[in-house]
């Protein structure tokens, strides 16, 4: 039932008009950086972000723990030219490498970028070196920073303040408006009160991060994600709208959890010297992958599904052979990327020191396609330009993007292509009531109903399609289903009904997530090979076929339709160990 | 019941886990009342209210359903079509 107060106030909500020369979606790290990146060269900006206070909002709210650096310090390993030189390695083969080449040289400039907005990138534990750098994710060098951050995204959210950027919080953007084939601004209302916003803006920068809640998990709750549940591909959604093409969307993520919570905690694990093993105590992953339990974690979940498929599932997590020692600093660790997971293994009555727990396959989810310095997400050029001119992307909603570090980086370089833009350009016209009127009824349509289909219905049904049609092994048969499925359950948008302010937000995140599973199936159709472990694994094609793969599956909306093309990566196709560098002027 | 907030102990005028919550899950829309857990069933498992209430009000409650999850991780291994001999999981 749509509460009674909620459909009175709805329609008399009133309409803010706010002008500015750049309108963010998205208060994360990219969001942020990017609105002190347009603050340097004069440009004015308003964020909008759904969290409560930017001090506190996005992935790493409450905290990260390591940062890709370069600093150059005397290593061949750390300089931007070698780390560029293995982009195509990591990214096997399929990344923009001029866009990855701005991120990487992007990368020593930021560290000390940050560290002037008060980032700290000490480590407590180490206080002899000036840096604790270690080798992780298949990087080809130690370029990971060990750092306490659980202020990290409080001094940027501090810095953006002093910048007198206008910052809308609880605010959800749910739609960009267009002009003349460019944008003109964004459609954003109060989660808690209902107040409409019109951001009127010369440039759009998309920040919204990554898509979760788009698979099953084991605990069957939704919002048991891997990654934020929050963040649900509103970005992705909205500039498929208006014509923006996304790239690499086939590539999926997904990570090993603890049976019944899907939680971070798998490189402490792994790293720490966690063994896997299978139901008959075999030590399976050195079958799957020379590294074995160091590897990928693309490979680390395709050994595990293959075992399951295999029949010798369930899949346990062994500690038992680690000295008590190592036991502890590895519970000591567990906290820091996820503050609960300690109390789940003491609720769980867990000793990790006497026996193994279960694990299981994560949600299936876009994050960052399966390897750093690739992303799935909207396609941006090394100045994060989309196809669509006035409309930026960076961090994980876009097409190239490395966790914190790529975020920073790239949100910053966006602040600074998204300014020069606006700044030539003329201003767009206000809307008319009319427009204004429509606007409103539209966004509050979900109130407006007695009864409907609830945003938890909408959603089981994409994740049941997710999961069981496209799925960790895919076929062409199956995706077809699964794209004509999802094709079909946008029809079904129309009947969402909310309650309140907060659900209209489930609402728009519910559409969202539809329309990025839909991407995702059409997308995983036309890349007929095997590439990135899990990340797409075809049985129908099991190879890798580097004559149709490495390049960029693009999708764009097209009427009610997506329709996929593909573009080359700019890595020359003889050369994938070593590639000619450009140096690109850091801006 | 995922998010416990103990109203004893919670200190009047305090908004820090209704502004830090990225769910927008918990709710304290009056000062003298104590916070409400409005949205449990969207909570993240985070942690975030509980590391961050200064007075530690907030304790986290896992359900059984995570604490002593009976799924089989088979059932989230992908179905078949039907009429497809050819269809198979790998």
């Amino acid at each position: 039932m749509t509460s009674l107060a909620a459909r009175m106030r709805a329609p008399t909500q009133k309409f803010q008009t706010i002008e500015t020369d750049i309108a963010i979606i998205g208060g994360g790290v990219a969001g942020c950086l990017a609105a002190l990146g347009a603050a340097e060269i004069g440009a004015k900006v308003v964020i909008c972000e759904k969290g409560g206070i930017i001090e506190r909002s996005g992935s790493v709210a409450a905290g990260v723990d390591h940062y890709i650096a370069i600093l150059e310090e005397g290593p061949e390993w750390d300089t931007p030219e070698y780390l560029l030189r293995h982009i195509p390695a990591v990214t096997e083969g399929v990344t923009d490498i001029e866009a990855a080449g701005r991120l990487v040289y992007g990368l020593k400039p930021m560290v000390h970028y940050l560290e002037n907005l008060g980032v700290d990138f000490h480590d407590p534990e180490n206080d002899d070196v000036p840096y604790y750098r270690h080798r992780a994710f298949g990087l080809p060098g130690q370029y990971h920073i060990n750092f306490d951050g659980h202020d990290f995204k409080r001094s940027i959210g501090h810095a953006v303040r002093k910048t007198g950027a206008k910052v809308l919080e609880r605010v959800m953007v749910t739609e960009i408006l267009m002009e003349d084939g460019r944008p003109k601004g964004v459609v954003a209302f109060h989660i808690r009160h209902g107040a409409v916003y019109f951001v009127l803006a010369r440039a759009i920068i998309v920040a919204t991060g990554d898509a979760n809640r788009l698979g099953r998990n084991a605990s069957g709750f939704p919002f048991d994600s891997w990654h934020m549940p929050y963040n649900t591909g509103d970005g992705h959604a909205m500039s498929l709208r208006v014509g923006a093409k996304l790239g690499n969307m086939e590539f999926t993520d997904c990570t090993l959890t603890p049976k019944g919570y899907s939680t971070q905690g798998l490189n402490a694990f792994m790293g720490g010297g966690a063994r896997l093993i299978n139901a008959l105590g075999e030590q399976f992953m050195p079958k799957y992958s020379p590294n074995a339990e160091r590897a990928k974690r693309a490979d680390l979940v395709n050994g595990v599904v293959s075992e399951i498929l295999a029949g010798r599932g369930p899949i346990y997590c062994d500690c038992t052979h680690l000295p008590e020692p190592d036991i502890r600093r590895l519970e000591r660790t567990l906290g820091v990327d996820r503050p609960a997971l300690p109390d789940f293994f003491a609720q769980k009555k867990i000793d990790l020191a006497k026996e193994p727990f279960e694990i299981s396959v994560g949600e299936i989810a876009i994050v960052r396609a399966g390897a750093l310095f690739r992303g799935s997400g909207v396609d941006i050029d090394a100045d994060c330009n989309s196809n669509i001119p006035g409309l930026f992307a960076a961090g994980d909603c876009s097409s190239v993007n490395a966790a914190v570090a790529g975020a920073s980086v790239m949100g910053h370089v966006a602040g600074i292509s998204a300014g020069r833009y606006a700044l030539s350009q003329s201003r767009p016209k206000p809307l008319s009531a009319d427009e204004q009127e429509r606007i409103r009824e539209t966004l509050y349509q979900p109130l407006q109903k007695e009864q409907g289909l609830k945003f938890h219905q909408f959603e089981d049904e994409v994740r049941s399609i997710v999961t069981g049609l496209i799925g960790y092994r895919r076929d062409e048969r199956r995706l077809r289903e699964a794209l004509r499925r999802l094709n079909a359950l946008r029809l079904r948008e129309a009947e969402l009904v909310a309650e309140d302010y907060h659900g209209v937000m489930r609402v728009n995140e519910a559409r969202s997530i539809r329309t990025v599973a839909e991407a995702l199936a059409a997308s995983a159709i036309e890349r007929r090979e095997t590439r990135g472990g899990a990340a797409h694994f075809r049985v129908d094609y099991p190879e890798k076929d580097d004559d149709t793969g490495l390049r960029i599956t693009l999708v764009e909306q097209v009427g009610d339709e997506l329709q996929v093309s593909s573009r080359p990566t700019g890595i020359p196709s003889t050369v994938l160990s070593e590639v000619p560098v450009k140096k690109k002027e850091e801006a | 019941m995922p998010i416990l907030i103990d109203e004893n102990t919670c200190v009047d005028g305090c908004t820090i886990c209704d502004f830090f919550c990225p769910g927008d899950i918990i709710y304290r829309e009056a000062k003298d009342e104590p916070p409400v857990v409005k949205y449990q069933d969207e909570c993240w498992y985070c942690g975030a209210c509980v590391i961050h209430c200064p007075v530690d009000a907030v304790s986290i409650i896992f359900p059984p359903e995570m604490l002593d999850c009976q799924t089989d991780v088979m059932s989230l291994m992908g179905v078949s079509l039907p009429d497809d001999p050819d269809d198979q999981e790998d």
